[in-house]
C-alpha cells in the first residue's frame, strides 16, 4: 500500500544518491541551498508583514466573513468548503496574502480538516497568475495578453475542482 | 498589488468605522507584523531544508539533465514560430526549474525566453501562440513537491505535512493540461478566423 509518509524521505534518499552519484560535495552543496533558502524567505518577510497586516485587519473587522458568506454558496455548490474563500479569492492575486490565508485556514480550521488540506493543495496547484502575466508581458514589452489570462483562470477553477474531488470529506 | 494592497486596508478600516469595530481593527493593525515574523520564524527550519536539498540536486547537475531531457518534448509542445526556436533552451530550464520548485532559477529564465520570442517577431505584433502558451504554463505552478505548502503544514502541527503531495500534483497536472487543451483549441480558432 502506497504510503504518503514516504514521499519525503524516499525524495531526500534520490537527492543524497544523486550527489554521491555526481561526486559533488553533498554537505557543502546543501548548506548552500539552505543559505539560499533562507534568504528567499527573508526576502518574503516585507511582503509578508505588509500581508498579514492586512488579512489580520479584514478578519478581525469581519470583511473576511462576509466575503465568505458570498462565496460560500457558489465553492459549496462545486462540493469545496466555504471555509476557503479568502484563499480562493486571493491565490491569483498574490503569493504573500494567499499564504496568509491559507496559514489562518489552518488556524482556525485545523490543520489536517478539509478545509484545512483543500486550501494548501489549491494554493500549491496554482501561481499567482496576474503577477505573472504582468511580469513576462512586460519583459517581452509586451501589451496585450490575448487569451492568456482567462485560459488561465479557468485552468485555475479546474485545479480548484480536482483538488475538492480528491480530498473527499 | 499596490491597489490590492490599499484596497484590503480601506475596506478593513471602512468596515471597522461602520460596524464599530475600531478597537478591533488597531490591535489587528498593530499585531500584523509580529505574526508575521514569528510566521516566517516558524517556517524557517522547513525552509531551509528544502533549499539545502535543492541545493544539492542543482549542484549534481540534476536541474540541467532534466533541461536536456525537455528539449524534444517541448519542441513538438510549442510549435514555433519561425524564429522562436531560440527560447527553447531557456523554455526547458524555466519548466524544469519550476517543477523543482526553484523559483528563483525560473523566473530569469522564464523572462529570457519571453525576450527571446519576442524578438522573432515585430514590435507591437500580438503575443505568438508559443508565448501564449509559454505564459500559460507560467501562470499555472508546475511543481512536484509543494515546498511551502508543506512547511506551512509543518508549522501548523499537521500530523504528516506531506501528505497533500499526491493531490497537489494531480490538481497541478489536471489544470496544466486544461491550459495547454484550451490554449490549443483557443490558437485553432484564431487561425480559422484569419
Amino acid at each position: 500500500m502506497f504510503d504518503s509518509s514516504m514521499i519525503l524521505p524516499a525524495f531526500v534518499v534520490l537527492t543524497v544518491l544523486c550527489g554521491m552519484h555526481a561526486r559533488i560535495d553533498v554537505y557543502g552543496a546543501f548548506v548552500r541551498g539552505a543559505k539560499e533558502g533562507l534568504a528567499t524567505l527573508l526576502q518574503m518577510l516585507p511582503y509578508l508583514c505588509a500581508m498579514l497586516t492586512a488579512t489580520a485587519l479584514l478578519r478581525e473587522t469581519g470583511v473576511l466573513l462576509r466575503m465568505e458568506t458570498w462565496l460560500a454558496p457558489v465553492l459549496s455548490a462545486l462540493g469545496l468548503p466555504g471555509e476557503i474563500a479568502p484563499v480562493a479569492l486571493l491565490r491569483p492575486l498574490s503569493g504573500s496574502a494567499a499564504l496568509a490565508a491559507v496559514r489562518d485556514v489552518l488556524k482556525t480550521m485545523g490543520a489536517d480538516s478539509r478545509a484545512g488540506r483543500i486550501a494548501c493543495v489549491i494554493s500549491g496547484a496554482s501561481e499567482t497568475v496576474f503577477f505573472t502575466g504582468a511580469l513576462y508581458l512586460g519583459a517581452a514589452g509586451l501589451k496585450r495578453s490575448g487569451y492568456a489570462i482567462p485560459v488561465a483562470m479557468i485552468a485555475y477553477a479546474v485545479g480548484m475542482l480536482a483538488a475538492g474531488w480528491m480530498i473527499s470529506p | 498589488m499596490n491597489v490590492i494592497f490599499c484596497m484590503m486596508l480601506l475596506a478593513g478600516v471602512v468596515a471597522a468605522a461602520i460596524s464599530g469595530g475600531l478597537n478591533e481593527a488597531q490591535a489587528a493593525l498593530l499585531s500584523g507584523g509580529t505574526e508575521a515574523v514569528s510566521f516566517c520564524l516558524s517556517m524557517a527550519g522547513a525552509y531551509a531544508f528544502f533549499g539545502g536539498l535543492l541545493g544539492v540536486l542543482r549542484e549534481s547537475g540534476v536541474t540541467a539533465e532534466a533541461a536536456r531531457m525537455m528539449r524534444a518534448p517541448m519542441q513538438r509542445l510549442f510549435c514555433f514560430a519561425p524564429g522562436e526556436e531560440a527560447a527553447l533552451d531557456d523554455i526547458c530550464v524555466n519548466l524544469s526549474a519550476d517543477l523543482l520548485g526553484m523559483g528563483g532559477a525560473a523566473t530569469p529564465a522564464g523572462l529570457s525566453a519571453m525576450r527571446k520570442m519576442a524578438a522573432a517577431h515585430a514590435p507591437g505584433e500580438p503575443p505568438s501562440e508559443a508565448m501564449l502558451l509559454f505564459l500559460t504554463l507560467n501562470m499555472c505552478s508546475v511543481q512536484l513537491l509543494p515546498t511551502t505548502m508543506i512547511a506551512l503544514r509543518a508549522a501548523a502541527g499537521a500530523r504528516n505535512p506531506a501528505d497533500i503531495t499526491l493531490p497537489t500534483l494531480t490538481a497541478t497536472g489536471v489544470s496544466c493540461a486544461a491550459a495547454v487543451l484550451l490554449c490549443k483549441f483557443m490558437s485553432a480558432g484564431r487561425k480559422r478566423r484569419v
